[in-house]
Order: C-alpha cells, then structure tokens, then sequence
C-alpha cells in the first residue's frame, strides 16, 4: 500500500511569480477540469446516500439465498446477484457510503490531527519541536501496516475500526505536510506582524496560520482521501477491513476476487465505481492545486 | 507382478473381517480373544492405473488452511499438526492408515491385539524398517514417540487414559489404559502418535534445529524447508515398500487462495491442490483437472449455549432448528453437494445414522410461535474465518430473521474465536463436530462434554453417555449409544446440526493417488493423501 | 552547514527513532489479544498446557521486563528466536529481507521507468493526445487493487502466454535470468501503482516547473522547449519525487504482504503477516528494527540528494 506522502505540493510549490492570465480557451479549459470532475464527484456521492432514499433499491443485505447468483438483468436486481442473494447495484451505493465515509474519515483526522501536530512542530522552536518531529518520524518509520493490522486484529473488524486504522497514514503524512508549509510560511511578513503585534502563539496558528494552510491540505486529502478507500481494500484482501455481510467497495471486491474467474462482474463492479471516484478525486485535486498556486 | 500380488492380498483382506460400511474392521467383538484384529492387507493401489515410477510434484496448499506451518513439522509440537497432515505423511509415513471401506491399513505397523480385558493394547511394528539417517525403527523408537507425544501440549495429541507405555521385543510396543478405550486405534488417524520421528534424529540436532529438518521413516526426505512457504522433499531410498514412493521428488508450495490456485495451475507446473472450499470454482477446476469431492466426517453445528441467555430458555433453541432451513442451504450454496445430517454423525464416518427420532426441521410457522414463546431472541452468531462460513452465517441471519429473530452475525480469526469461547459470553457459533470415529480427535466430547470450554451444552447424562461408547469395544453397543446421544440432544434441542462440508482435491489428469485422485474416508476434515502410492500414469 | 554535518546530525537523530520505533511496535503487539502461546498451540490445548508454554517462553513476565530483556540482547547483536520455528530472528531476516529487497527494487526501477517518461512527456504538452491517454491510464493504474492486477497478470501472462510462472521465487543460485523471470509479475504488480501515481505527482510537479521564472526567461533566451525540460524542469521537480519516494519505504511494506501471499515468494511481508497471526513478537520487532532503519537510511540520503541537487538547502535552512 503506498501512501501519497506528497511533500511535492510543498517542495517545490513555492508560488512562483504568475504569468500572465491564460488565453479564453485555457480558461474554459481550466474550469471544466475542475468543474466536471467535482461535479462527477458530487454525482456519485448524491447517488451513494440520496437514490436510496429517493428511488426503490433492494436492500444489500439479508438477500435470499435463492436468489444467488442471478445475471445482470433480471428484473429487480439491475447488475444480478451475489453468492448470497444480495443486490450488487445496491451494494455498490451502501458500499459506497461506506467507502466514502472512510475515506472522507480519515483524512478529516488527518486534517485536524496531523495539521495541528504539523503547524505546532513548525511554528514552535526548541524541545517541543524537535519532540514533536521525532515523535512523527517513529510513525512514519513504523510499517503503517503493522498498525493497521494489529488494530483491525485487536479491535476486530468494523467500519470505525478501519477509519481508526487507517488514520494511522494519514496523521503523519499531514503532520509532514503542515510543518513544511509552516516552516515555510513561518518568517513571512503576516506572520511576523502578528508576532510582533503581540498575538499570543495560539491566535497565529489557528486564525493566522491555518486558513493559509488550509487549501494544500484540502488538496492533499482529495488525494488521500481516494488513497484510503484503496487501502481500505488492501486490509479487505486480509479479511481485516469492513466486515460482511456490510459492503464496501473493498470488502466486495475481495470477496469477489475468490470466483473471479467464474463472475467476473463481481469484482468489475466495485473495481470501476472505485476507479470513477479516485479518478474524480485525483483531477479535481489537480485542478484544484493548479489553481492555487498560480495565485 | 508385484501389483498382481499386492491386489490379490487387498482382496483377501477386504473380503476377511470388514463388515458393513462402518469399518468395523477397527473394533472387536465384545468378550472373545482378539489377536491381528488389524487386517492384515498391505497398503496397495486402490484403482487400476498403476502410476510410472519417476517424476516430479508440486502439490499446493493453501495459506491459512493448510499452507502454514509456523511452529515447524514435528509431530510434538507442530500446533497445526492436523492441518499439516500431508507434509507429515510425507515426511514421516504412518503407523496406520485409514482405507476405502474405512478399514485400518498398516503401513509401518504390522496390526494390533487387544488383550481381553481391553486395557492393555499392543502395536506390531514392521520388521527390518529403518529412518531415512539409518538408525532402527523399532519400539523403543516407537515408545519414546508415544511418550512424548501423550506429554505433548499440542491440540492433537492423543487423549488416551493411559498410565503407561513399555516395550516387548524388538517390534511390540504395549499401550497400558486405566480403562477400556474403544476409539484407540481409530485415533492413530487424526492424532499425533501415528507419526514417528528418528529419536537419534532428534537428540543430535536438538528440538529447534529438528522441527525445521525433521527425520522419519516415510517415503520422502527433507531437501529444503521455507517455513510456510515452500517445503522440497525427494525420494527416501530406504523406504520399506518396494517400488514405493513412486514420485522422485515432492514439493509443497503454498497459495493464497482458491482463485490463485486455480490460475497457478492453470499456468502449468503445479500437479495438485488439496482442500479446494469454493464451490462455484468446481467447475472451472473440472474443465482442466481431475477433480476429486472430498467429503469430511465432520458435520457442522450450530453450537447454542445453554449456559446463558438466551439459549438457555427452550423455547429459543427450538425456534434455531424450526427457522433454519438446511436443505435450502446445501441446495442454493452448495449445489446440493452435501448430505444434510441431524446428528453428528457423517455418512462417511463409523456409526452413522441418518435421521433422527423427533428432529425438528424446517417450519417457518413454528419457529415464528417459538420466538414468540421465547419472548423475542436477539443472538450473536460468529464462526471461524473462511470463505465457506461467510455465506453460511449470511444465509442463516436472513433465515433467522425471517422467524422474527434480531440476529448479528461475525467472522472472527481463530484467536478471538477461542477467547470468546473461554469468556463464555458466546451465544451461538458455527463450528464442526465429529469425526471418523466420534470419540476421538475433535470428537463430541469437545463440543457436548460439560467440561470442555469449547462446549455449549453441560449436561451430566449426555456426558455419561459419550462416556460409555468411549469405554465399550462393542460396535453394535456403541452406535447404540451415539444414537441415544444423538436422540438426546435433538430432544432437548441443544443444537442443531448442517452438514459435513466437502472439499475437492485437485489433481492434473496424468496423476493417481488414494487419497487425491481416488476417495477415502476423511478421519475429521480431510483424507490422508498416501504420497507413497501417488505417481504419473504414462499418459 | 556543510554535507557532512548534516549526515550527522540526521543519524544521530535517528537513534531515538529506531528506539522508538521498537518501543512502538512492542506496545502494539501486546495490545492484542491471545498471546504467542496461544496462536502457536491451536484452539485444542487446554489452559494449563497454554500456561506452561508462555512460561516457557517467558510470555509471563510483565511489559517492562520483557521489553527490558529484548532491548538489552538486541542492543548486543542478539535478536532472539522465533516464538514458533525457534529460528533464530537474524536467520530468518537473511533469508527473507533479500527476496524482499529484490522484489521493492525491481518494482521501483519499473516505476521510474514508467513515471520519468511519461510525465516528462504528458507535461510537454498538457492537455494533449498522449497527456490525456496516459492520464487515463495512470488513474486506472492506481485505483487497481494490487490483488487484482496480481491475478490479472497471472491470467495474462502466465496462463494465456506462459511467459512468467505464476508462483514462487527462484533464487539467483537458480539462474539470474530465472530469478528475474520469477519477480516480473509480482514486481508489475506493486510496480505499475506506484509508477501510476510517480506519474500523476512528477507531472504536475513539472507543470509548475515550467511555470516558473526560470523557464520562461530560458524561453526568452531562445533555448528549445526540449531542453529547458530535461536539463533544468525535470530535474527540479524531482525533489518532490525523491521526498515522497523516501516516506513511502515504511508503507511499501504493506503491498509486500499481499504480493508475497499471491505469488508464494518467501519474503519480509509474508513473515511478517505470519508473526502478528502467531503474535511472534521477536520477530515482528526484528522486522520492524531492519525497516525503520531502511527508513531513515533513505531518508538520510533523500536529504543528502537535496542537498547536493540544491545548494540553497545546505544554507538556507536550518531547521531540517
């Protein structure tokens, strides 16, 4: 499982100086590419947890087993059944909920977590810093996996478990994230002003430093946040993740992946509800950093 | 002409002492002096392709089942000694072995007499039989086994009330019981002694380096072992039986799953799987391979505590049996693979019977009143991790509920599994019960004794009743027992029983062998496979 | 400060890591529930039988103490036996960790070999024909479950064109070309995700690269688009690259665990999954001991990279 510990939107994203606005085309452009991905994202999550308030769906558990098995098509069950009698269609929106839960989860701990440890390691000085990032390293050093098992194993299986688990990537890799662009941001003139007006330190992280760390964080967690539902398939492969007979993605496409020879279908599905949303995640997450930082 | 000579001997065995399909071949009659009660056939090919000798296997097995041998190939301290039977066998042979008709075979022991009063056993060892490092296979090698094995911590060590083990001769070890046990020998198949490691072997290299190297006196030898990974055996040049084994080399690898078996061998280089769970991969299986439906004497159970709510009420546990509808599950699930059982019993294992007086079966009515009766019934019910019990719990809580019980249901990892057993907090679990002979191995006592921690049931009359078909050597006595053990706890409606879960061996078409290509009895789950009997036919 | 002051510093920082790092791992293996001796027996012993093989194995003793014990035999070179084989831990670290390390260079020599091209070339003309192909391509490649992709190159390569075995390892004894032969898939299979999302990062890294002053006063100057990227955009973007490729060392363990299990190879991962099943702590913390160390000894030399890559680091920035 690989994580996106992007340092690269800090690295090297320094804004530089813009140059002259785009031509009218490259602004369409630029709108669409960030409009229709955040707008195919908006689609699927409206999908996951409004059609089945709206619309008539079988629900994705406690199918008959007489009904196991059925092909695509058949009346009532629009992408066929599972081994158990299950609606698949209606399983790819709960477990979608779930997917998506899990993954907007984790990186809002992240966010909240990790930016808070980050921006206090970067803005503080001495002991408390230097503490703070031996701390971070240890968990970054440390086989993320290792953790995420144990947990599962310890706690057993579940949904909160999993988010639990999985936070475990993502607390670090903020925490990286936020310390760089503070230690960025750190000696530039708002920031001094602040200081020197005689801001207390906590003011100038939350009100001063946050918002303008916000927008690379927010970008990071699009990424993150189609990362984690992956892994959360990864921990599924090792009957650790979101327990049946609940679906997620990932715990349909393990399951699937044991007769993938035999029904395919069972393992396509999920594999390209998840290949839209990480696809939606992954471009809105581009644009969206394209945009700031040609500010 | 030796396979002229080796059928001709298989049947004069078979057509001496066995009687009816239960193996009583394993058993004497009650009273009479008994001596070679063990038929004395030698293990001989039990289809007609004669395999080539010659050639190269590759057997996969799965990790997590079978594939996994973490705490190492001695039999005394292997803790997944039943699930790494093949690599034993291969490794180590066999004192008996447990034949077609579920007679006993010998193999490295010659036969077996029990003295009248059915408290001291005696073990014929084969004569002139070495370890694969040369030293004797003889009884103070065979005693020292059973010593350390008796003492052993591990979950398949045998249970005999023994209070001691001596030598006679050369080649008789005597098997000293406080009281008559009858399932002794039928325990040689599913517990540790029947595998006898080289005590010189073991001394010289000491217990950690012996696990990782073991020496028997079984068909093959240890090349190269990669824990759990991947296991290199080749021929023992010095196995006892001509001719045997038929292959030059044996090598165990394992594989993650049932689908990754599937590819590996439909990419060529592997020969054989063993234990295949995934019905809907049968057939894709079927179109390349050879493939063998292996039945195990291990029926499943939904295990009820009674010792806590809310199955200690009656009318709780009736409404499990009426709401359950087995033969829609083995139908919908399963094919209709399985024989639907009632008690624990299987058809392939020693006193079967198949209907039960009085069961409650399937009526959806009457599991509706009973939950009503019961005052509503909220259950959790977990089992053990694997891919077949995932489908079972999801079809029984749609069941359950249908009779208007909350169910929660989960799949738990072999560890959480056990401590929810030890907390008692338990409320139902899908487990199996049984085996070849119900009083040995992961026999009922372990399930239904009111002393196990692994039992739901605490009855002192149903304890007393598996009691007296442990001590009693006469058949006919025993399956009358079982059958009032079965009765009784149908009656009180303890726990409700499926079926006994197939597996299907796989083999490329070119291969024989008992046990993978052709069927014999599972002594709980699976069969021994007889590796030295396992060869390429020439085609 | 110069390089070497740097290297220095940064190990001798990293002493309280790795402690940590055995610290951390100890913690949590003990939060589990069942013990080794437990995980080792089978769900038949009885209880007493369970009890006398933790006190074999000194299961018994309180936290601090086992903690103690480990720490003092470890800090002499001693790492202590496997709770199940009785192996020792160095043992089964030299005969796994080199699989391992084939099979995570293998498969990330293949995702430069994917990324450096193709986001180089994507970034040329953003927006265009190859850009959005390999756009699609790349976001397929990362979404894949690894599993999946495992059993799909199976599928392909080794049922329908036999090229590649389909499992196990052949060691380099066995022939070089072989061992190779036996670590493309699984390497595919871990290499191509991670080369997909090289990809999506090194593109827009050089996107803003070429944003930059620098290549539009390069442009200015006459030099060609070619040149500007290779020798100076490209370049430059790496250091996001080489940052991310030395955090992800500790998680590219976890997609080992999984190849490893498809394809039979006896590696670090598998060994791994096994030890927390069997809660063999002594050789979970060997593990963990051998990758927190990999992980800070790239770090070190990401750092070491920048800082020869990038002159204003050395003296710019203190806080590093």
């Amino acid at each position: 499982m690989t994580t996106p510990v992007s340092e690269a939107a800090t690295a090297v994203a320094a804004p530089g100086l813009a140059v002259s606005a785009p031509p009218a085309r490259g602004r369409l452009r630029q709108s669409l590419s960030l409009y229709l991905p955040a707008g195919l994202l908006l689609a699927i999550i409206a999908a996951c947890f409004l059609s089945p308030l709206v619309a008539t769906v079988s629900p994705p558990t406690g199918g008959s087993v007489l009904n196991a098995g059925l092909p695509a098509g058949t009346p009532g069950f629009p992408l066929g059944t599972d081994a158990n009698g299950n609606d698949i269609f209606s399983r790819l929106l709960y477990g979608g909920r779930v997917s998506l839960e899990v993954g907007a989860a984790t990186q809002l701990i992240g966010i909240a977590l990790g930016g808070l440890i980050g921006m206090i390691a970067g803005y503080s000085r001495g002991l408390l810093a230097a503490v703070l990032m031996r701390v971070l390293d240890v968990f970054i050093a440390f086989p993320s996996l290792v953790l995420a098992l144990a947990i599962a194993e310890g706690l057993g299986p579940g949904e909160l478990h999993v988010i639990w688990a999985l936070s475990f990537y993502s607390v670090p890799a903020f925490a990286r994230l936020a310390r760089s662009a503070t230690l960025r941001l750190r000696d530039q003139n708002f920031m001094l002003a602040a200081a020197l007006s005689g801001t207390p330190r906590w003011r100038i992280v939350l009100f001063h430093l946050a918002p303008n760390l916000l927008p690379q964080l927010m970008t990071f967690a699009l990424l993150g946040a189609g990362v984690a539902i992956i892994q959360e398939g990864a921990l599924s492969f090792l009957s650790l993740g979101v327990p049946p007979p609940g679906a997620s993605w990932g715990n349909m496409i393990a399951a699937g992946m044991q007769t993938m020879s035999v029904r395919p279908s069972l393992v396509l599905f999920p594999c390209l509800a998840l290949l839209i949303t990480v696809a939606a995640l992954n471009l809105l997450g581009d644009a969206l950093r394209a945009r700031w930082s040609a500010r | 002409m030796a396979a002229v000579l080796l059928s001709a001997a298989a049947v004069a065995a078979c057509s001496g002492k066995a009687t009816g399909s239960g193996g009583a071949a394993a058993g004497t009659t009650a009273g009479g002096t008994s001596t070679g009660a063990g038929a004395s056939a030698t293990v001989g090919p039990q289809n007609s392709a004669t395999p080539q000798p010659g050639g190269s296997f590759t057997m996969l097995e799965e990790t997590g089942l079978t594939g996994a041998w973490p705490t190492g190939l001695d039999p005394a301290t292997d803790g997944n000694g039943s699930a790494n039977q093949s690599y034993l066998d291969a490794i180590y042979g066999n004192l008996f072995e447990l034949g077609a008709n579920g007679q006993t075979i010998d193999d490295l022991a010659t036969g077996y007499t029990i003295t009248p009063d059915a408290k001291t056993v005696a073990i014929h060892l084969r004569p002139g039989v070495t370890f694969s490092d040369g030293t004797p296979f003889n009884a103070a090698a065979v005693a020292f086994n059973f010593k350390r094995d008796i003492a052993s911590a591990v979950g398949d060590k045998p249970n005999w009330p023994v209070s001691s083990i001596t030598t006679s001769g050369n080649y008789d070890v005597l098997i000293h019981l406080t009281q008559p046990y009858a399932p002794i020998i039928n325990t040689f198949h599913d517990s540790n002694v029947n595998w006898i490691v080289s005590p010189t072997a073991l001394q010289k290299m000491g217990e950690n380096a012996f696990k990782l190297a073991p020496v028997g006196a079984g068909p093959f030898t240890v090349v190269s072992d990669t824990v759990s990974s991947e296991l290199a055996l080749k021929k023992n040049p010095h196995y006892w039986a001509p001719g045997e084994p038929y292959l030059n080399s044996l090598t165990f690898k394992s594989v993650a799953s049932d689908e990754a078996a599937l590819e590996t061998m439909q990419a060529g280089g592997v020969q054989g799987y063993e234990g295949m769970q995934t019905p809907q991969l049968a057939s894709a299986f079927g179109q390349q391979f050879n493939v063998l439906d292996v039945p195990s004497t291990s029926p499943y159970v939904i295990q009820l505590n009674t010792a806590i709510a809310p199955f200690n009420n009656l009318n709780a546990r009736e409404a499990v049996y009426y709401a359950t509808d087995v033969n829609l599950i083995d139908q919908r699930l399963f094919g209709n693979l399985h024989p639907v059982t009632e008690g624990f019993t299987a058809p392939n294992g020693l006193f079967y019977e198949q209907d039960v007086p009085g069961y409650r079966t399937y009526d959806l009515a009457k599991a509706k009143a009973a939950v009503k009766a019961a005052g509503g019934v909220t259950v959790d019910l977990m089992a053990t991790q694997s891919s077949v019990t995932q489908t079972v719990l999801e079809a029984l809580q749609t069941m359950w509920q249908a009779a208007g019980m909350t169910v929660n249901i989960h799949v738990d990892q072999l560890a959480n599994v056990i401590q929810q057993f030890q907390g008692n907090k338990w409320q139902a679990s899908l487990q199996t019960a049984g085996a070849f002979d119900p009083a040995a191995g992961l026999g009922v006592n372990f399930r239904f004794g009111s002393k196990s921690v692994f039992s739901g049931v605490h009855d002192p009359k149903l304890d007393t009743l598996f009691a007296a078909a442990t001590s009693t050597l006469d058949t006919a006595k025993r399956q009358q027992l079982y059958d009032q053990a079965a009765a009784y706890i149908s009656q009180n409606a303890y726990a409700p029983f499926l079926f006994p879960v197939n597996g299907w061996n796989i083999a490329a078409k070119n291969v024989t062998g008992p046990g993978l290509t052709t069927l014999l009895p599972a002594s709980a789950v699976r069969p021994e496979i007889l590796w030295a009997q396992v060869g390429f036919t020439g085609q | 400060m110069t390089v070497y002051r740097l290297a220095a510093r940064r190990l001798l920082t990293a002493i309280p890591v790795v402690w940590g790092v055995t610290f951390l791992g100890f913690t949590v293996l003990n939060l589990l529930p069942g013990d080794a001796a437990q995980a080792l027996l089978g769900a038949d012993a009885t209880p007493s039988e369970v009890a006398a093989l933790s006190k074999q194995l000194h299961l018994d003793q309180p936290f601090f103490a086992r903690y103690g014990n480990w720490l003092a035999s470890a800090l002499s070179g001693h790492l202590g036996n496997s709770l199940g084989s009785g192996q020792p831990v160095t043992t089964i670290l030299a005969q796994r960790l080199p699989v391992t390390f084939e099979l995570l260079l293998y498969a990330f020599i293949i995702s430069l070999l994917i990324a450096i091209p193709v986001a180089t070339l994507a970034a040329r003309r953003p927006g265009g024909v190859f850009d959005s192909i390999t756009t699609f391509i790349a976001l397929v490649g990362l979404s894949i479950a690894p599993y999946i992709l495992a059993l799909l190159l199976i599928l392909f390569f080794a049922v329908d064109l036999s090229l590649f075995p389909a499992l196990g390892w052949t060691p380099v004894s066995g022939g070089l070309g072989a061992n190779l032969r036996s670590l493309t898939l699984p390497a595919l299979s871990l290499g191509f995700p991670i080369g997909c999302f090289y990809t999506r990062l090194l593109r827009a890294d050089v996107l803003e690269q070429l944003d930059e002053d620098y290549v539009v006063t390069a442009h200015a100057k006459g030099l060609p688009g070619w040149r500007v990227l290779l020798r100076h955009a490209t370049p430059n973007s790496m250091f996001g690259l080489i940052t991310v490729v030395a955090l992800n060392v500790g998680t590219l363990l976890g997609g080992t665990v999984i190849v490893e299990q498809i394809f039979g190879l006896p590696g670090i991962g598998e060994e791994l999954f096994q030890a927390i099943q069997t809660r063999d702590f002594p050789v979970l913390e060997g593990i963990v001991v051998v990758f927190a160390v990999l992980v800070v000894v790239i770090g070190l030399l990401a750092d070491l990279l920048y800082a020869v890559l990038d002159p204003r680091i050395r003296y710019d920035n203190p806080g590093q």
